[in-house]
């Protein structure tokens, strides 16, 4: 499977450079690149030869092409000239966002997808979000949070130039919005381009890595929670309806159950659902089960080979807007608790 | 339906099965015992708007109306929106008499 990863972020928050600093990178010299617009890129110092219509093949090997009618066909497009050998193969696809997009159609695009999901799976989704002008820009916009609260990386652009003070108010705004990503710095250059885009759930050999990094900022976020919402309350009321809860569960659940639940929730509450994340102990399987979505797209369960520590418990990350904790808790507790007695003593049949 | 759809068919998430790598217990059903499970869950998650749902030959799920309008869908996800349109508005598991409903029944 080929992973996806999105690059979105604010009009100006760096999202260019950051796709330039990847294009150079002999580490990422297999990858394909979907931008918007060839000229923002500034390709043409890089530029080795144009190998089909519209894609590019850079010095450093990677591909280049601009979206066409939509993302979808360029994908697919992509793929069939790998496959019959007009393009070089690929192994990760990198697509670049306008700035005012909402990158979850897109992540939902490669999710549902029934030709793309066969051959691709979603990456971490990255985020830049601009040192300098970033709590102006989240005071005036709302695409900001939304963008912040589905990513799996948070990227600070501008650090250098930034003023300290300013870039610690803006980097304690972003983790309230989203306290379970992990966050880094930038200076235009230097990425750590593995740490971006490399290091995802998807890939098990770095899968218990992402999810001890997640449920640590999770159970730390958790902890700050009333303080961040006494912090919107006062301060930032533009934020204050986006919040980060971790449900826990010391019972075994019925994973039939929980998918019943969940796909219940997100028919009626989708769009409220930034992010879910979980580590679920399952009635169903021996191993941790991991869960990911974004909105209304939950993506394929993963398996995890062993438990990040002595906790048994589901633990299942919500970010979450216009809904309260409280009330999911309760649904999704009264539900397993009511359809417990269901669950028949000898489920294999 | 052509029966290629079957064949070409999205797996749904909720499918053990079709994610043996994920579900490594002895715990997992066969295919035909966990979609009669579903079923009753989802049963469970209806009965306060008198709805039901039913297996159908392991491919998809009847959804049906206390009027007797029905519907047959493909997954699970299908079905809220199956109940959705049947009933005119969706089950909402924050609904607090639905939450309520659950509790009783706990």
């Amino acid at each position: 499977m080929i992973p996806v990863n999105v690059v979105t972020g604010f009009l100006g928050s760096g999202k260019t450079t950051l796709l330039r600093e990847i294009l150079r990178d002999p580490a990422f010299s297999d990858s394909a690149v979907i931008v918007n617009e060839f000229g923002e890129v500034g390709l043409d110092h890089m530029l080795l030869e144009e190998v089909e219509e519209g894609v590019l093949l850079l010095e450093s090997g990677c591909i280049c092409c601009t979206v066409r009618s939509d993302l979808q066909d360029t994908i697919r497009d992509l793929h069939d000239k790998a496959a019959r050998g007009a393009i070089p193969p690929f192994k990760r696809v990198i697509v670049e966002t306008t700035g005012v997009a909402d990158p979850a159609p897109i992540v939902s695009t490669i999710a549902a997808e029934p030709v793309i999901r066969q051959h691709f799976r979603i990456g971490n989704v990255v985020c830049t979000v601009d040192g300098m002008n970033g709590l102006a820009t989240l005071a005036a916009h709302p695409e900001p949070e939304k963008q912040i609260a589905v990513a799996d990386r948070i990227l600070v652009t501008k650090a250098d130039i930034a003023e300290p003070a300013a870039l610690a108010a803006l980097e304690a705004r972003v983790q309230a919005l989203n306290p379970v990503t992990p966050l880094a710095r930038s200076t235009g250059q230097g990425f750590d381009a593995d740490f971006l885009f490399g290091a995802d759930l998807g890939d098990a050999a770095r899968r218990d890595d992402e999810v001890n990094r997640w449920l640590a900022l999770a159970e730390h976020g958790h902890d700050d929670h009333h303080h961040h919402h006494h912090d919107h309350a006062h301060g930032h009321g533009h934020t204050s309806g986006t919040t980060t809860f971790v449900l826990r569960f010391p019972e075994r659940i019925d994973w039939t159950a929980f998918g019943v639940w969940l796909t219940a929730l997100l028919h009626a509450h989708g769009e409220k659902i930034l992010r879910v994340k979980g580590i679920l102990n399952v009635l169903e399987s021996d191993t941790p089960v991991v869960i990911h979505g974004v909105q209304h797209v939950v993506h394929p369960p993963l398996h995890l080979a062993r438990w990040p520590d002595d906790d048994r418990s589901s633990r299942i990350v919500f970010i979450a807007r216009g809904v309260e904790a409280d009330l999911i808790r309760r649904s999704l507790s009264a539900y397993l608790i009511a359809t417990s007695k269901s669950a028949r003593p000898d489920p294999v049949a | 339906m052509c029966g290629l759809c079957g064949l070409l068919g999205i797996v749904h998430w909720t499918e053990t099965n079709a994610h043996p790598d994920a579900f490594t217990g002895a715990g997992r059903r066969t295919i035909r015992a966990e979609r009669a499970h579903r079923a009753a869950l989802v049963n469970a998650a209806l009965a306060p708007v008198r709805m039901k749902v039913a297996d159908f030959q392991a491919t998809s799920y009847i959804v049906r109306a206390p009027t007797g309008r029905q519907e047959i869908v493909d997954d699970l996800a299908s079905v809220w929106g199956a109940v959705d349109r049947l009933r005119g508005q969706a089950v909402d598991p924050l609904d607090e008499a639905w939450i309520a409903e659950m509790e009783r029944s706990a």
